[in-house]
């Protein structure tokens, strides 16, 4: 091959009339004429190639676009600062082919970042896994940040630059647009930047705010603005009040003993929400004397709402006049507060003023280890309270800290995007360039932002799709995923992190770093000098300082130290003052982030839309939540279209009924109804953001309901179809003994409560199968740590190759979770209890689903694993009829045959993709078990317990799984199978299930006027 | 030769007195004629091509349904977690049962001397072959991956792989392909000497080749007739126990499993009985009409139709009382899954299901304690019709119900059939009546050497013995009511 292009060459070179490219090569006798529609064809098809290959081809260039494409059939780890990559000569060390390794990286979601590690294969990232060393992972990841691999692949994701004028669309280069930057910064030095201005996500990243600094300090007339439409602003503008200066609570459950929550989603919907769900189930399921008792006063069901042991529904705007009550109480329990932050707010006796003495009666014992944590979308007055009710409770520095805020200057988002509006409105901003986000789409509603947008004269924009706001601004940008930039992020408490690509950009994209860098006359840095460059700044030139933060994900003690800012009494008094009962204003919507697709940006995410929301169990829709009784009220069911109107906007949602939801709330999740969004995204749900304004983000009061008369069907995983009488009150039966469960108080009394028995005693009346394997497998779930979040379920997804099957399918239950978290209520519908319940495969001893299979397809190992063989499988589905826990998955489609050649590359390769007519269930992840087998077969040692961690188990936040060889008596699930809370589901059918489940401990107060907390 | 009226009432039973089986002027000779006949017009009526053009049509929708599955997969039906078994294990419990008259009819009764049997057996044998090929298709067509169905079948091969014969699935391959060839070859060897008449008196050149082939070279010897009747009663006490054990392993594959609803030891035996119920139904609603169409009033006579009905009305009471036992023993059992599915079944979201089911076969079944409505053919085909439908509810309510609600509420779910469902189930009748249009056409459709053994014609000239047609001279009964006119 050498010897024929060094021929070429010299046959080029003395060729006609000794061209300086060479000879030319072409493909096709169009190519040749380089006709005008050729030319066309190139842009439709290679839009990021049109200009290699219309310019006239040489060999050179061919071999460009050849290494290119090496680079991105991915044979390299990782990107390391070489941006050409080309094929091993040498094979860099401790890197194996076909062996995965794991990189260190971090995802930024909303201003906080999520350590992570990412395991890769061959240079493909396939799996996002929590980085133990990262202070709001602890090892654990979000259903976001896993999903994060899905959203790299997607074939939709923007690929190339695009340029929007008068009607047309034309594919510019990167080199176009590094000219329009050098043209603006001219412009920009004419006038310190008066007339531009910049619109960025919301981000920590040290490297951005350093390079938005040295913009302004070169431009100071440059407008910078961030804007999230989720956020936690109202909080920070609170504590601002309170403190007098801007500071960010960080909360320590792990000290917690009494917890009094309003309108707080503080273990899942908060930006450390992993760590607390993590110190949360460590807690509650250690049944010490320190388990803390959680009192959640909240408009919606949320997850944390469900994990309490006290749980009051109201209307979101009487969270203030509870808090006062609270205050009230706990002044009359002899806590020294000053006059007037305390008020009887509600009548003695109503649930309310009960709640109130409890959690006052409970907070009082527990002082310092008491906490009050007010929810992101109460307005600032409740933070001011709560800020100061943890101050006169002395919590300050045991279970809530304060940090520096990280951007002191920095407008809420509310108001940038406001301010921002009014100056594109008034002319002021001719040029603006948007890194990230999607205003058009997620503004306020009142500042028609879209038609702003479009009038604006010079609009550039960033971003990983083509998204609503791409397609009104004249320039669109592909954006560089997460998992394939450089970059820095902060976690939550400040910790740095440096981001690392896993893969070169896909599609070329660049970082808001770089598209910044080139603004200020930087264009030839990478992101990775960049990143270099702030990090030698702040931390350290040392190669070797880098290398460790590469590597652990984390840089060393770079957490912001604690402040103790000061309360400011007036303004306690002020904020205090103004909280009540607000007089009868109707129904208020409460809108609020989604559980799985957040603010929608992760609406075109498969993955994500499948996944149940923890709560309802819907998937593929938002809806118009209601509670049972508002439901009968307004004679709606699940399905009807309602319209919400408020201040002359509205919004058309189908109406589902949740238990436990506050009477007059109505409940709907942003994220959905994207215009713009993909091919997944696009008929999924309705958006919410019509009805949001910068005045009420969250809680619109005043809403008025109507019938539409017309039905929407909804996909939930779970109860797919409203319940008759008969099966609600048998469900309500029989879920005392599928999920047991025992007061504190209960549980000491009889720490065996959850045992059962009766079964043991039967002897069988065959020979037991001997299980004779050197190991033998098996799983605890301890329902006390569980809270329900589902990052399992997309844990398992990720790591199994599951599809994603869309809406219809689930409707009709074919959806292809290996693990569901069962979701059941208990007791009065206004005021249900909730309990969780994950469900894999039980790898029953006596598997039913084994004999039942006629070509033997489905059989146990010696290790005890029920296991099935896809390529034996002929698909009668009797094993799926036979099991009663209903686990096994059937494939009813190809369910492959659309996944486009882009997602594929997220397969994890050591698992099967199943066919057509194939049952397929959880294996315990076998792979890895096989995994570990082998590397300690190669090191010659034995297993150690700990080694092998399923995908559930390894994201689970609250460590609530735990997997395991029950032949070694000394390992962690050996201990739990034989712990007193242990029971077994359906045993009685003598199925004799591998996954034990550890019975949940709850622990309410004692009744008013009885014992005190727990202790 | 006297003649049997043909309206005479041979329901009647009179001690020491054997009720004739044929009516009317029927001799040896007539009977050929009149079941020849059938088969050798020269060309069909066109009833008999508009009801032939139908099934047909239907057949080929079958067959379109089946080529959008294969194509598609299983997900065009309604089956879904956790009901993963829907139209197609009904459908082939349905005809699974209806199978089951034409062997009872030829076997167990031919065992017991029910010389009754001889004007239906061939029919009903015909309808049992065609109706266990409409059965065996399901199971085929339900898997997910069919082109690796072998696999059920225990052969030698290279991966050493038996098939699991623990499963009842397995045992249902073997006991339905058992039950299909032996009913089949019971079917063809009857047929053999009919066939033979059919050869020896074809008039084209087409039919005696092919009748001829078909007749394998019966000469009607002494020889013959005596391996003939020998070959017959092996194969009828061959047949006999798979009468029973047909069904009962198709029992298995419910009773086997552990779901609620399924898991019972009573399911045997009611499934038999449930299974001869809706054969026999089966045989009514086929014959009636055929019998009327080809005036074959003297060979079927209501003694038949009567005999028939008793034996709906007394598999029905089994059947009834099976499903008023099952809810005893839900009860008394304490099983609360087994309660609730019971309870489920007549009160839950399926309840119309159950009580279709519970109407059709319990309670319609017991108008036929009245001898008058067994005697009255139509109305005998309206109840036939209904315990058809009656069922197929029950196999509907046996897989739907139980499976929607088992164990776990939150894997509780629904199930509705698709229009592939039931285009495929209308299909399989299309096939059905196919067949069985073309046996009307071109076989006999009464086995006339059999019936022949009971004409009274056929011992007139032997003197008295203890045959069937002992009735010479005149007809006493008939006789008196005459007189008493």
């Amino acid at each position: 091959m050498r010897r024929r292009q060094d021929l070429s060459r010299g046959e080029g070179s003395r060729g006609s009339g000794g061209s300086s490219l060479g000879k030319q090569y072409w493909r096709s006798l169009e190519e040749l004429a380089a006709s005008p529609a050729f030319q066309q064809r190139i842009q439709q098809e290679f839009p990021e190639l049109a200009d290699e290959l219309i310019k006239p081809t040489t060999r050179r260039s061919i071999l460009k676009v050849m290494a290119a494409s090496l680079a991105l059939a991915g044979l390299t780890a990782c990107r390391w600062p070489k941006e050409r990559i080309m094929p091993f000569a040498y094979r860099p060390e401790g890197y194996v082919p076909g062996v995965p390794q794991h990189f260190a990286t971090a995802l930024e979601l909303g201003g906080a970042s999520l350590g992570v590690l990412v395991k890769s294969y061959d240079g493909r990232p396939i799996k996002v896994e929590g980085n133990p060393a990262h202070p709001s992972s602890l090892g654990a990841a979000t259903a976001w940040a896993q999903a994060a691999v899905l959203e790299l692949y997607d074939p939709e994701r923007s690929t190339t630059l695009v340029r929007r004028e008068g009607g047309q669309r034309r594919v510019p280069t990167w080199d176009d647009f590094l000219a329009l930057a050098a043209e603006q910064a001219t412009l920009l030095r004419a006038d310190k930047g008066a007339g531009f201005a910049v619109l960025a996500e919301a981000t920590s990243s040290p490297t951005v705010l350093a390079l938005r600094n040295e913009l302004q300090e070169q431009f100071p007339r440059v407008l910078w603005v961030e804007y999230e439409p989720v956020s936690r602003d109202l909080e920070r503008a609170g504590l601002a009040r309170a403190f007098g200066g801007l500071v960010r609570p960080r909360l320590h459950l792990e000290r917690a003993r009494v917890i009094v929550g309003l309108e707080s989603d503080f273990l899942f919907g908060h930006p450390e929400g992993l760590r607390h769900a993590r110190h949360w189930g460590a807690a509650r399921s250690g049944e010490g004397d320190a388990m803390p008792r959680l009192y959640a006063a909240e408009a919606l069901l949320t997850v944390t709402g469900a994990a309490s042991d006290h749980r009051l529904a109201l209307p979101a705007r009487h969270m203030g006049a509870l808090l006062r009550q609270l205050a009230h109480e706990l002044a009359r329990g002899g806590l020294a507060l000053p006059a007037g932050w305390g008020a009887a707010a509600f009548d003695a006796g109503s649930p309310e003023s009960r709640f109130a003495a409890l959690a006052a009666r409970d907070l009082l014992q527990a002082r310092q280890q008491g906490l009050v944590v007010v929810g992101p979308s109460q307005p600032p007055e409740v933070h001011v309270l709560a800020a100061a009710l943890n101050e006169a409770l002395g919590t300050v520095g045991t279970t809530v800290t304060y940090l520096p805020d990280p951007e002191p200057t920095r407008r809420s988002h509310l108001e940038g995007i406001s301010q921002l509006a009014t100056a594109l409105a008034d002319g002021a901003v001719r040029t603006l360039w948007i890194l990230g986000g999607n205003p058009a789409w997620d503004a306020p509603a009142e500042l028609d932002f879209a038609r702003l947008l479009a009038a604006c004269p010079q609009t550039v924009h960033l971003s990983i799709y083509d998204n609503e706001t791409s397609q009104l601004c004249r320039w669109h940008l592909p954006r560089a995923h997460g998992l394939e930039m450089w970059g820095d992020a902060r976690a939550w408490d400040g910790t740095v992190s440096v981001v690392q690509p896993l893969i070169e950009p896909l599609y070329g994209g660049r970082t808001p770093a770089e598209v910044l860098a080139a603004l200020l006359g930087e264009p030839a840095l990478s992101a990775h000098d960049l990143t270099r460059r702030t990090f030698a700044r702040l931390w350290g030139g040392e190669e070797e300082r880098w290398r460790l933060a590469l590597s652990e994900g984390v840089v060393a003690n770079s957490a912001w130290a604690p402040v103790r800012p000061r309360l400011n009494l007036e303004a306690v008094i002020a904020a205090a003052a103004g909280l009540q009962v607000p007089p009868d204003g109707g129904r208020e919507l409460n809108l609020h982030a989604d559980a799985c697709l957040y603010d929608g940006r992760f609406a075109n995410n498969g993955w994500l839309q499948e996944l149940p929301d923890p709560i309802t169990t819907l998937t593929w829709d938002n809806a118009a939540t209601f509670g049972p009784e508002d439901a009968r009220e307004l004679k709606v069911r699940h399905g009807d279209v309602v319209r919400l109107s408020a201040g002359g906007r509205s919004v058309e949602a189908p109406v589902l009924v949740v238990p436990g939801q506050a009477r007059g709330v109505v409940g709907l999740a942003l994220g959905y109804g994207r215009e713009a969004g993909g091919r997944v995204a696009a008929g999924a749900g309705v958006n919410a953001y019509r009805v949001r304004t910068a005045t009420a983000p969250w809680v619109v009061g005043g809403v008025q309901v109507e019938r539409t008369g017309r039905r929407r069907p909804l996909a939930t995983a779970q109860d797919h179809h409203v319940i008759d009488t008969l099966g609600m009150a048998e469900r309500g039966r029989r879920v005392g003994s599928l999920i047991r469960e025992a007061s504190l108080p209960e549980y000491r009394a009889n720490p065996e409560f959850a045992r059962n028995t009766a079964w043991a005693k039967a002897s069988p009346l065959w020979k037991e199968i001997e299980f004779k394997g050197e190991h033998q497998w098996g799983m605890a779930i301890d329902l006390s740590a569980c809270i329900g979040c589902g990052a399992c379920t997309i844990a398992c997804q990720a790591e199994n190759n599951i599809p994603v099957v869309g809406k219809k399918q689930v409707a009709n239950g074919r959806e292809m979770h290996w693990i569901r978290v069962d979701r059941y209520f208990a007791g009065d519908p206004a005021d249900p209890e909730v309990r969780f319940q994950p469900m894999p495969c039980q790898h029953c001893e006596n598997a039913p689903c084994e004999s039942v299979c006629p070509v033997a397809a489905t059989v146990h190992s010696e290790e005890g694993l029920n296991q099935m063989v896809y390529n034996r499988c002929v698909g009668t589905r009797y094993c799926s009829n036979n099991c009663p826990y209903k686990v096994r998955r059937f494939n009813f489609f190809n369910n492959f045959k659309s996944v486009s050649a882009t997602t594929r590359l997220a397969f994890n390769p050591e698992v099967t993709v199943r066919g057509r007519g194939v049952m397929e269930k959880c294996t315990f992840c076998i792979q890895r078990i096989e995994a570990a087998k082998i590397s300690a077969k190669n090191e010659r040692r034995p297993l150690r317990d700990g080694e092998i961690v399923p995908a559930c188990a390894q994201t689970c936040p609250t460590r609530a799984i735990v997997f395991g060889d029950l032949r070694d008596p000394d390992s962690e699930v050996s201990r739990l199978h034989r712990h007193p809370r242990a029971y077994g589901i359906l045993e009685e059918l003598f199925t004799k299930p591998r996954t034990l489940y550890l019975a949940k401990l709850t622990n309410p107060a004692a009744p008013a006027g009885e014992g005190g907390a727990s202790s | 030769m006297s003649a049997i009226p043909l309206d005479l009432d041979n329901t009647l039973e009179r001690p020491g007195e054997r009720a004739p089986l044929v009516l009317g002027k029927s001799d040896l000779a007539s009977i050929t004629e009149q079941v020849c006949e059938i088969a050798e017009r020269p060309r069909p009526s066109r009833e008999w091509w508009l009801a032939f053009g139908t099934s047909a049509s239907l057949t080929f929708v079958l067959f379109a349904m089946l080529g959008y599955l294969f194509w598609t997969g299983l997900g065009v039906w309604g089956i879904n977690q956790p009901v993963a078994w829907g139209f197609a294990i009904i459908n082939f419990v349905f005809w699974v049962g209806i199978g089951h008259a034409g062997t009872l009819i030829s076997a167990i009764l031919f065992l017991f001397r029910q010389k009754w049997r001889t004007s239906i057996n061939r029919f009903a044998e015909a309808m049992t072959i065609f109706a266990v090929i409409c059965a065996g298709l399901f199971p085929a067509i339900h898997v997910g991956r069919p082109w690796f169905e072998y696999w059920l079948a225990p052969l030698p091969n290279q991966m050493q792989m038996w098939p699991n014969f623990r499963s009842p699935l397995l045992w249902d391959v073997f006991a339905v392909s058992t039950y299909f060839t032996v009913s089949l070859m019971f079917w063809y060897m009857g047929m053999v000497p009919d066939l033979a008449t059919l050869r020896d008196r074809a008039r084209s050149k087409i039919r005696q080749i092919a009748y001829g082939i078909a007749a394998l070279g019966w000469r009607g010897s002494g020889r013959h007739w005596h391996r003939y009747e020998r070959a017959y009663l092996l194969l009828a006490a061959l047949a006999t126990p798979l009468v029973l054990s047909v069904h009962s392993v198709v029992s298995f594959d419910f009773a086997v499993s552990q779901l609620p609803g399924w898991h019972a030891t009573i399911f045997p035996p009611y499934f038999v009985a449930g299974a001869i119920f809706s054969g026999f139904a089966m045989v009514l609603t086929l014959l009636i009409p055929v019998r009327h169409i080809f005036r074959l009033e003297s060979l079927i006579t209501p003694r038949h139709l009567d005999n028939m009905a008793k034996i709906i009305l007394a598999t029905g009471s089994m059947v009834g009382y099976s499903y008023i036992i099952e809810f005893f023993i839900a009860w008394y059992s304490g099983n609360p899954y087994e309660s609730f599915t019971f309870l489920n079944r007549a009160l839950g979201p399926y309840a119309w299901s159950y009580w279709i089911m519970f109407t059709c076969n319990a309670i319609i079944p017991q108008l036929l304690w009245f001898k008058r409505l067994r005697q009255t053919p139509g109305l005998l085909l309206v109840i036939s019709i209904f315990v058809n439908i009656g069922m197929w509810f029950e196999r509907f309510v046996i897989v739907v119900t139980s499976l929607s609600r088992d164990f776990l509420p939150s894997s509780w779910g629904v199930y509705w059939p698709t229009w592939v469902d039931l285009l495929t189930f209308l299909g399989s009748f299309g096939l059905f009546f196919t067949l069985f249009l073309l046996f009307l056409r071109f076989l006999p459709i009464v086995a006339m050497a059999e019936v022949k053994s009971v004409v009274p014609a056929a011992g007139l000239e032997l003197g008295p013995h203890r045959g069937h047609g002992q009735y010479w001279g005149e007809i006493p009964h008939q006789h008196d009511e005459e007189n008493e006119r």
